[in-house]
């Protein structure tokens, strides 16, 4: 699908694609830094602390009625939605990127290149850690949690990744609070895999490779919606909220109607008539 | 102080139908203080020590609930400072200009000839200067006068 739902005062706008972070071009891979980067240059509700903070510290914890419930997929997709607009209001040509961590016989498991490095282009990579917020580290300090000012990662701990075949069963699970719950176990591991900060709910979206990580996991829920087309999350949730975010669990629903789809990855250049 | 008026609008050549006349301000700046918006016809010696009177062509006010100026970074408050399309579906940004109507059917019938000029006073509660972050106003963008009959 490449465009978005139309409504009837215009046509079909086209879609954004997020792409996977490995495949990036390097112009596309600058824009994603340079974004980062901008938002964390930001300290009010436009920049990086402040939707970090919304995940978990500092309080209130928002996630906390989005892991373990059927809201799981819905309130994380409404979450890298505004994340994404935030990005996008620094630089329009901006999107989030997918992680694809499946491992197999042919994969091991590792982060995403862009993400792994310390230094870009001889300079701080963004990708690679962010700055926690005071009011978050003295709130998880309060609560007994001695953690960095900077994220840091420990890859490589058990858990293991999920695999390519444990991704492709969980896509044949039919029924949505099915699918949902055993993909947000494969959720889990990804972040006890990783490590240091994003092993831990309250600081875990401070990581950059958080929003890479969940991206993915919005992506697996977009190819199970494809594979089982109507297949719903429960009636009676379908109009409720997402606090803190302005959307119901049925506006989270149609990828196209929010702007994006996924793609492995693009490229698209201007046309010349030629008569 | 500030004030700020509008062209000259024209006014129904026949008045006699007209049962009730609307000011509507456009682009009203609600960023800063609390503030009320004292609104006089065709008196451009108006200021904050004006009688509210029929003989000082007193039509009306309003009153904006201000935002108190801006608490964040750069460009924080500036509706300008976002990247919007077609699936945006954030609620507009919280500092966009309002649109107030205010009722003005009896100052207007006492306005004599072809135009009437707006002259708007701002008129700051006690102790604002305290209060807000910031004490400007900007003037509204455009008037529309409407007349109905």
């Amino acid at each position: 699908m490449s465009t978005g739902t139309p409504i009837a005062q215009q046509p079909a706008a086209p879609v954004r694609f997020r792409r996977n972070a490995d495949r990036l071009t390097e112009g596309q891979l600058q824009t994603l830094r340079n974004a980062f980067q901008a938002v964390y240059e930001i300290d009010d509700d436009r920049g990086y602390g402040y939707f970090a903070g919304i995940h978990g510290l500092p309080l209130p914890i928002s996630c906390e009625n989005a892991h373990g419930t059927p809201y799981f997929l819905p309130w994380h997709r409404a979450y890298l939605y505004f994340f994404e607009r935030a990005l996008r209001d620094r630089d329009p040509n901006a999107g989030l990127v997918w992680w694809d961590w499946r491992v197999d016989s042919d994969r091991q498991p590792s982060l995403p290149n862009p993400y792994a490095k310390a230094k870009a282009d001889g300079k701080a990579n963004p990708l690679y850690s962010a700055k926690v917020t005071k009011l978050a580290l003295e709130q998880g300090r309060r609560g007994g949690m001695q953690i960095g000012a900077t994220t840091k990662r420990e890859p490589g701990s058990p858990p293991e990744l999920p695999s390519r075949d444990e991704v492709n069963e969980v896509l044949e699970r039919k029924q949505f609070t099915d699918f949902s719950g055993a993909l947000e176990g494969l959720h889990g591991r990804v972040h006890g895999w990783v490590g240091g900060h994003m092993g831990v709910i309250p600081f875990a979206a401070f990581d950059p490779v958080f929003w890479a990580h969940h991206t993915m996991i919005d992506r697996i829920w977009r190819l199970w919606q494809l594979r089982h087309p109507g297949a719903l999350p429960p009636a009676s949730l379908l109009d409720e909220a997402l606090p803190p975010f302005r959307m119901t669990v049925r506006q989270t629903l149609s990828v196209s109607a929010l702007g994006y789809d996924y793609a492995f990855a693009t490229a698209s250049s201007e046309v010349t008539v030629r008569r | 102080m500030t004030r700020f008026q509008s062209e000259p609008l024209d006014l129904p050549a026949d008045r006699t139908d007209v049962q009730r006349a609307d000011l509507v301000f456009y682009g009203v700046d609600h960023s800063g203080p609390t503030y009320e918006a004292r609104i006089f016809l065709d008196n451009a010696r108006a200021n904050v020590d004006t009688p509210l009177t029929a003989d000082e062509r007193y039509a009306g006010s309003f009153t904006v609930f201000g935002h108190g100026g801006c608490f964040g970074g750069d460009d924080h408050c500036a509706p300008r400072d976002r990247y919007s399309d077609e699936f945006d579906r954030r609620p507009p940004h919280p500092l966009t200009p309002q649109t107030v109507a205010v009722t003005i059917t009896d100052a207007l019938e006492r306005i004599q000839g072809e135009q009437v000029k707006v002259h708007v006073v701002i008129v700051l509660p006690e102790g604002m200067e305290k209060l807000s972050g910031s004490t400007a106003v900007a003037a509204c963008e455009r008037v529309r006068l409407a007349t109905y009959a």
